[in-house]
Order: C-alpha cells, then structure tokens, then sequence
C-alpha cells in the first residue's frame, strides 16, 4: 500500500514528454491534412463546386404564351382567353388527404370516392408536383374553395388560361377549336419543335394559323428546394403572346346567316364577289367548340363523330354536292363562247328529251314550248340545256367547268376542302373502266349525274360572273397583328384567273340572273324585292334520280332521299357586293325552301349597311359639333 | 469535505473559453442548420441542444467537482454501470432506422454507447494505475484489457452501430500504444486485425457494404448512397473563400444536404462561412486538444495524465474521422462532430469529458494527502 502511494508521487510526467512531442506532430499533421482537403475542395474546385451548387437549386421552366386573340372584320371579337380554374393537391402539403378530399367532396357536393379515385390513378409523381383533381371549376365552386382554402391545406386553385369561342357554334367551323397536341402530331415533322404539353389548334383557323396564335413561350428561372418545391422566382423572360388575326368575316352577318338557317343541315356563304372575301360561312349542323377547351369528355366526342349528320363536318368547303340548275350558267357560258348558239336561238321544249332509248324530262311536266336563253335560264328549262349540252358535248363542258374553278381545291385558308368532281371521258375511263355514255352528258348539262362541285366553289363561280369574269381566291383572313397591333402581315385580295368570256356573253347571262328573280315567271320570282336589285338562281340537286311520276308530295320522301336545294344570288344588279349562297341538304326545292333564307340574308345585309351608313353619318356630325365647339372656344 | 482554495485559483478558464467559444459556433451553426425547418412541429433542434448544453454544464461542475483520484478508485464501478446500461439498451432501447441505440427515460434519450467511450477512458486509466510496468505488458494484462474493451465493442456492435464500436476500439488503441507494447504483442495484434478486418466484410450489413462501395466511388450511385457525401463536397466547395454567408447555403436552406443537424453539421459551417471560417474553427479544435495534451502533461501522476490524454483523442479522433468523413476522405460512418453536431448523449458526455479535464488541470499543484 504505502509502496503504491510512494509510486504516485514519485510520478515523473517527463517520461512522456517525447511521445506528445510526437502526438503534437501527429495531430497537427492530421489537421493539416484536413485544412489541405477543404483547400482543394473550396478554393481549387471552389467555383465547379458553386456551380454544381446553382444547378441544384435553378430549375428553368417554361411561361406559357396568351395565345393570340380572333377578330371580325370590324373588330368585334370572336375568340378572347379567359381563365379558367383547375384544383389540384399537394399531398406533401397536407397530413388528412382523405380528410381534405371529402370536406372538399362535401362542400362541392361532390362524390368524394370520384375524387378519391382521381387521386389513386397516379401511381408514378414526383414530391411536391400538384396532382390535378378537377378541371375547370365553375366560379360558385371556386368561390367555395377559396373561402375554405384554410380548411383545405395543400389544395391549391391554377388558373388556366382557355379559349373562349364568343359565337359558340355559329363559327366554330370556321375557327375551330383547340386542344392539347396529341402523340401522332408530336411525331409529325410539322410539329417537331412544339412540345408535349403545348396546345395545338386542331381544326379551323385555330389550326390554320396555329403558328401565328401560339406565340413564343417565356422561361422563369426558379429557385426550388431538394423536393423540387418552388421557392422564389429568380429571373423571368416574358412569354411573347401570339398574334392576333382578324377574319374578312362579319360576326352580325354570320349570326344572321345562322339564324335565318333553320333547316337542318346545309350551309351559307356570303362573299364579297368585288374582291373574294368571306363574309359569312356557316355549316349545319356545328358543334360547341368551347366543350373542347379542356379536353372533351369521352361521351360527347362520341355522340359528335358518330351523328348521322356529322356535325364536325365544314360543309361549306367540303360539302360535295351536284350543283343541280346552278350549272346551267356554266353550260350557257361555254355555248355562247363556243358559238353554239348566240342569245336568240330558241329550242322548243315540251317537257321531254330523248336520248337513244331514255327519255330525259323537264321539271315542268308541260314544257315551255318555244324559249330562247335567257327564258331558258330565268324558267329553269331543262330541255333546252339538254340541247346545248349535246351540241356542247361532255370535254367542253369540262373544260367550262374548270375555268370556273370546279374540280379543283380554291385554297381557302383553312383545313379540309374537297376538290368536287369534274367528269370527263378520260376520268370515266379510268375510274369505271367504260366508256362515256351519251346520257351522261345530257344529265351533266343539268348539274346532275358525276358532277360534284363544294358550296365555296359555286360561290366564288358566281361571284366572277357578278364580278366581271374575275375568279379571286377566297379570303378568310384579313390581317396578322402582334398583341401591339403592329401588322404583321395583310392579306390582299388575290385573283386566281380571269375567265375568258366575252363582256357580251356576261351581260346575257348577268340579265337572265337578274329575270330569274325580276321576272314574274322566274324561278327566284319569291326573292323579289322592289326595292332590291337582286339577281340570282335556284337550284334543286338530285340525290335519287326523279320520282316517274312526280306525283309524290315532298314531305312524304324520306329525308335521306330528297333532294338537296340551292340558291346563289347576288346584289345590287349592276355593282355586286354582296354575294351569297345557300345549299340546303334534302331542303327539297331551292326556289321554295333555300332562296327564302337567302331573301333573309340579303336582306340584312342592305339593313346593316343602312346602319353602319347611320352610324358612320352621325360620327361625323359628332365630329363635326366638336370642331364647331372648338373653334367658338377658339373666339 | 474541506474545499481547497488553490482550486479556485488554478481553475482552468482558457479552457472554459475554449469549449463554451466552440459550443456557441455550434448552436449558432446549429440554429442555421435548423433555419429551414421553421414551422415544423416542436422546440427547434438549437434550443434543446442549448438544454442539453446546460446539463452537460453541470455534469461539467460535477465531475470537476470530484477530485478525479476518488473517480479513479471507482472506475470500474462506473464502466460496469455503464455496460449495465449499453445492456438493457437490448431489451428497453428504442429501435430507430433499424438498430437500437437509444433509451429514453421521462422524454429524455440517451445513448450509453456514448457514455462507454468515456467510462472506458476512466477504466484504462485505473487499469494503468494498477499494473504499472515500464517494460511494457505481458498478454496476461492484455486480455484483462481486451476484456474492458470487446464487451462493450461487441454489444455495440450487436445494435447495430459499427461506427461506434470500431471508435471505441480506436481509442482503446490509442491508450494502449500510447503507454507502449511488447512489440510482438503489437505485431500479432497487427496480424489478427488484417486477417479479421476483410471478414468484417461480411459481417456488416448491406447498407454498411453500401457506405464503403459509394466511399471508394462517390458517383457510383449518385441519388442513392453516394448521394450524401456528393452533396456534402458541393456544400462545402461551393463555400468557397469567404462562405455564401450565414442562413445563406443554399445546399443548406434548401435541404439537399443531408443529416445536416448531425454528421454533416460541419458542411453547413464550410459552406456558409467558407475557407476562412473553417480555419478559424479547425484552429479552435486545435487549440482545445493542445490544451488538452498540456493537461495531461502536468498531471501529479499517471491516472490524471492517461485520463486527460484519452478524453483529448476522444476529441481529436472524433474531430478528424467526422471531418474527414464529409470531406469524402473516410467512409460515411456515424461520428458526430464534437459540440456541433446536434445530440444530446454527445453533448453531455463531452463536457463531463471537460469537467474531467478541468478536474485534472486544477488539481496538477495540490499535493497528494
């Protein structure tokens, strides 16, 4: 014991003094070898490290575009964006998901297993990304939310910017509606540098001009956390907004054409024959392109493309109908030109042809006895273009045809139009391998048989026979502005081709229109006005060839069977501005069912243009008052 | 209990200074490292860290309180109390991320393992005290040495917290070379850990396998287990010179450092306060072990020094393996940075290690009774 105590204090804390001296090496070597690392670590690869740092936390993403707005010709607007607002979920957001889903299901009246199974259908996200829950809430219910939204952590309202289609159907075949991009458009060079979740015009001028709507898209630069969590906005490009387009259309017009269209299917057109511009194009049946906005639901797509009457198709571009007695003017055209016959030629018509072993009849059953062109035209009589169109013989006719422009596209500025059908021997040949039957040149001098033409093209042969023999490319659009309102790009009126017909040959046939609607035997005598100048033609286009008879009433033939009715007409007589043409499929007869509708059309238009007249005369009496205020100011 | 006054006067204030200046760059560390998860549900890390700060002060008073010859007597009292509770932590431990490590009693949790690496000093030197032998020591001492070691090493490393029990057994080492070995005991000792050390290998479990493999190559697997230490050197390189200054890391604030209130607090110091912060605080650390080994070299006697000496390398080797560990220089093993990473048994434990150091640093001119 007491040799223990002696050892403790004969302790010599000198007989370690070399080993710390070693540690204080040891130690200060270790510690050294530390201060080197963080050297090359914070000032050697200091700014890669920094670097790596700022990728980490700067996330770059895309600010979507306004897309660009949709005018009339006056300015009125026809497609404006407005919000539209979504509600989706973060679940990292909130600790009772199923208890925000059914206070949410609660206050919405909604069923909260509908809202629940939404929620279960993504299996595969990233933390912190929103799970969309609804779409497109209504403002009551929004109004709900945002009142609640204590209630409802980690819910949170997205504001989308949607189209809104201000005319609804009346032009949805026109501008057409939007959507987004799907995968087959992705992989379509066309669309090689959009991306996958942009919206896309997908029918109409929306798809026409896609690329001037959609605008150029911004970026953010954004600070975010380890979870991907927005956290601040640290820089910011403004998206550019698409351009915006204004149409040769007028929106009053178009709802006049609309609401005087009350028959089932069929289409209006309304052309300026001064210069080709639409002024109104409706097709019926339409559809409402605001369902499509947000993804249209399953059920209506459906009941849309499997109508009978296919709402989704634009008739009036590529409707393909026989012109029925509006090709009358055509065969007259190439017989005057032709020389076949001069103005005078009379042909005698008791209400039958015959042809070989057929007999080709007359709408009038009695005939018209003895009639030169112009009654020919002005009564409809089918005989006596029957002779011309054997005199004339089915290349000439063809060859009419195409000079006013049948048989092929007019390039309209929109997506979807037919060609229509001009038939020829050779065309016979190679579609039916027969040869050309004399019969069916006598049916093609009526419209009728394998002649297919589109209601734009029978517009636009019309309006060159108002305009003086000019066949201009119809116009859609009229200007391409930035959101500044500068112009981007202005369309002018373009003449495709003159038709070569001498001034003489327009004047009989522009006289003959002007009888069928003036004279009191003409087929569009019901259009007559006195204080109009309208000329015009009626039409009746056969789909199953004519009853033997005729004894059948109208309203009896079944829809799909009846016959298709025309009208074109234009006004004043002398200086056409306006044309227009209706088509109205199994509408029965164009004098009784389509030229009513169109009496209605131009009978507005004058009436608008009274108004504008007005309205133009008062501005600038207003105009007027005020400089004469100022310039007494100035006494 | 006649109470000296030579103590007073011979208080170690420097080192007081020394630790409460490290402990306050730690909670003010702490508190940014914390400054993201405002709005989290309870008390912010830096507060109980601040508690744990002020118990450990008053184990602190305690153990310098104590004249550490009377601690010395009852050394092996303290370390069998010490394994007693690393064994009910088998049966009453809390079970987190897979191993137990942890007893809680009335909302306080504590980690024994922490207390064994200090009981296990205390038990060394009373063992020294003991068998004094100027030659060396003979494999009959070894094995009295190897047994205070490997029962508290394999319970450890039953937990399982292999980082630990090979930290406790580091520091056994250090002791032992430091009071020197038959050196054909140092041989076989060398011999039997190399050929032990590969089946190591395959006693660890898949995530350990996992810490070495993404060790050796980082971007072996970047968002799995190499992601940690990635995002550890991208903090603190992207510190810089100068720091991106305090509350400003923004590997840091905005989360893509991990464990960053624990094993990775030193990367948010070296990012925030960047090249020239970490010198200061790395010639802090400096400055508590020097002091540390001057303790221990002017103790009266052997216990004092060998005590002072094993609770300075606890520091030192703590300091190192942690910094080296989030530098990418060691694998990623679970040693916490000493007074800045956030733990409460760390915290307590080390500066009832300071108390001890105190202790020893006060009494070096009182004579023996």
């Amino acid at each position: 014991m007491l040799e223990k105590q002696n050892r403790l204090t004969d302790y010599d804390p000198g007989k370690f003094k070399r080993k710390f001296n070693v540690l204080l090496w040891l130690v200060s070597f270790a510690l050294f070898l530390l201060i080197s690392r963080l050297w090359y670590l914070q000032i050697i690869k200091g700014d890669d490290l920094r670097q790596r740092s700022e990728n980490n936390r700067i996330r770059i993403q895309e600010v979507k575009p306004l897309r660009g707005l949709i005018y009339d010709a006056r300015g009125d607007i026809l497609v404006d964006n407005q919000p539209s607002f979504d509600v989706s979920l973060i679940p990292e957001d909130t600790k009772d998901i199923k208890g925000v889903m059914k206070r949410l299901a609660d206050l919405c009246d909604q069923d909260s297993v509908d809202l629940a199974k939404k929620l279960s259908a993504v299996k595969f996200r990233k933390p912190f990304v929103p799970i969309k829950i609804d779409k497109d809430i209504g403002r009551d219910k929004l109004a709900i939310v945002e009142t609640n939204s204590l209630n409802l952590p980690g819910l949170m309202v997205d504001v989308v910017p949607v189209r809104k289609y201000v005319y609804g159907e009346e032009m949805a075949h026109v501008l057409g509606y939007v959507g987004e991009i799907s995968a087959g458009e992705l992989g379509d060079e066309y669309y090689k540098d959009y991306r996958s979740d942009d919206i896309v015009g997908k029918y109409g001028t929306e798809r026409y001009l896609d690329r001037y709507l959609k605008g150029v898209s911004g970026g953010e630069q954004v600070e975010v956390n380890v979870r991907g969590r927005k956290l601040s906005v640290l820089g910011r490009v403004e998206p550019v907004p698409g351009f915006n387009i204004t149409l040769t259309l007028d929106a009053r017009l178009q709802k006049m054409c609309w609401d005087a269209f009350t028959e089932k299917a069929g289409s209006v057109i309304v052309m300026d024959p001064r210069d080709g511009s639409l002024l109104a194009l409706i097709s019926k049946p339409s559809f409402n392109p605001n369902l499509f906005n947000r993804g249209i639901p399953e059920e209506i797509w459906e009941s849309l493309s499997k109508d009978v009457l296919s709402p989704l198709q634009n008739r009036s571009i590529s409707g393909q109908y026989p012109p029925g007695s509006l090709y009358k003017l055509i065969v007259a055209a190439a017989a005057l030109e032709e020389g076949v016959i001069n103005k005078d030629t009379k042909i005698g018509c008791n209400g039958t042809f015959d042809m070989g072993n057929r007999t080709f009849r007359c709408w009038r059953k009695a005939g018209h006895g003895l009639v030169n062109l112009h009654q020919a035209i002005v009564e409809s009589c089918d005989v006596y273009f029957y002779h011309l169109g054997e005199m004339l013989g089915v290349e000439k006719l063809a060859d009419y045809s195409k000079k006013f422009g049948f048989g092929s596209k007019t390039f309209i500025e929109l997506y979807g139009e037919k060609e229509g059908l001009v038939p020829t021997k050779r065309w016979k040949r190679e579609r039916f391998k027969e040869s050309w039957q004399g019969g069916e040149t006598i049916s093609l001098s009526i419209g009728q048989g394998f002649v297919l033409v589109t209601p734009l093209q029978l517009i636009r042969a019309y309006s060159a026979i108002a305009n003086g023999g000019i066949l201009y490319k119809p116009r859609l659009i009229k200007r391409i502005a930035t959101a500044e309102g500068d112009i981007v790009r202005e369309f002018i009126p373009e003449k495709e081709s003159s038709i070569p017909l001498r001034k003489k040959t327009l004047e009989i046939l522009r006289y003959a229109l002007w009888g069928a609607v003036n004279e009191e035997n003409g087929t569009g005598w019901s259009l007559k006005r006195e204080a109009r100048d309208v000329s015009g033609k009626t039409g009746t286009a056969q789909v199953v060839a004519m009853p033997k008879d005729g004894k059948e009433e109208e309203k009896e033939i079944p829809y799909k069977i009846r016959d298709h009715a025309l009208f074109v007409c234009y006004a004043p007589r002398n200086t056409p501005e306006i044309a227009v043409l209706v088509v109205v499929e199994h509408g029965g007869h164009g004098g009784s069912t389509a030229a009513p509708i169109a009496r209605r059309i131009v009978d507005g238009y004058f009436d608008l243009k009274k108004y504008d007249a007005g309205l133009m005369a008062q501005s600038i009496k207003e105009a007027a008052s005020v400089s004469d205020i100022s310039s007494r100011d100035g006494i | 209990l006649k109470i000296d006054r030579r103590l007073f006067v011979n208080f170690d204030w420097i080192l007081l200074v020394i630790v409460m200046a490290i402990s306050g760059l730690g909670l003010l560390n702490l508190y940014s490292a914390g400054f993201n998860l405002a709005g989290s549900r309870g008390e912010p890390l830096y507060i109980k860290q601040a508690y744990w700060i002020l118990i450990g002060l008053i184990l602190m008073i305690a153990a310098f309180s104590i004249d550490y010859r009377i601690i010395i007597r009852h050394a092996y009292t303290i370390h069998a109390i010490s394994l007693l509770l690393l064994f009910l932590v088998f049966f009453l431990g809390n079970i987190t991320h897979g191993s137990q490590r942890w007893l809680v009693f009335y909302g306080f949790s504590f980690q024994p393992s922490e207390l064994v690496k200090l009981t296990m000093v205390i038990a060394l030197a009373r063992f020294y005290k003991d068998n004094q032998i100027d030659e060396g020591y003979y494999l009959r001492n070894a094995l009295i040495l190897l047994f205070i070691i490997m029962v508290p090493f394999l319970m450890i490393m039953r937990q399982p917290d292999l980082g630990t029990s090979l930290f406790l057994a580091l520091l056994f080492f250090t002791m032992v070379f430091f009071m020197g070995m038959r050196r054909n005991i140092v041989i076989s000792i060398a011999a039997v850990s190399s050929v032990l050390a590969p089946l190591l290998w395959f006693i660890m479990k898949d995530y350990q396998r996992e810490r070495i493999l993404s060790f050796l190559n980082p971007e072996r697997d970047p968002l799995g287990s190499g992601y940690h230490i990635i995002q550890s050197i991208i903090a603190i390189g992207s510190g810089g010179f100068f720091g991106k200054g305090y509350l400003r890391g923004t590997q840091t604030q905005l989360k893509f450092l991990p464990e960053q209130q624990t094993d990775f607090v030193f990367s948010v110091f070296a990012e925030e306060w960047g090249f020239l912060g970490v010198f200061v605080l790395m010639f802090i650390f400096l400055s508590l072990i020097l002091w540390g080994f001057k303790i221990a070299r002017n103790s009266r006697d052997l216990p004092g020094t060998l005590i002072a000496f094993g609770v300075t390398m606890f520091i030192f080797w703590e300091v190192f393996i942690n910094i080296g560990m989030v530098l990418g220089l060691f694998p990623v093993v679970g040693i916490p940075l000493p007074f800045l990473s956030y733990g409460g048994s760390s915290m307590v434990i080390l500066l009832t290690g300071i108390g001890l150091l105190m202790n020893i640093s006060m009494r070096r001119f009182v004579l023996h009774p």
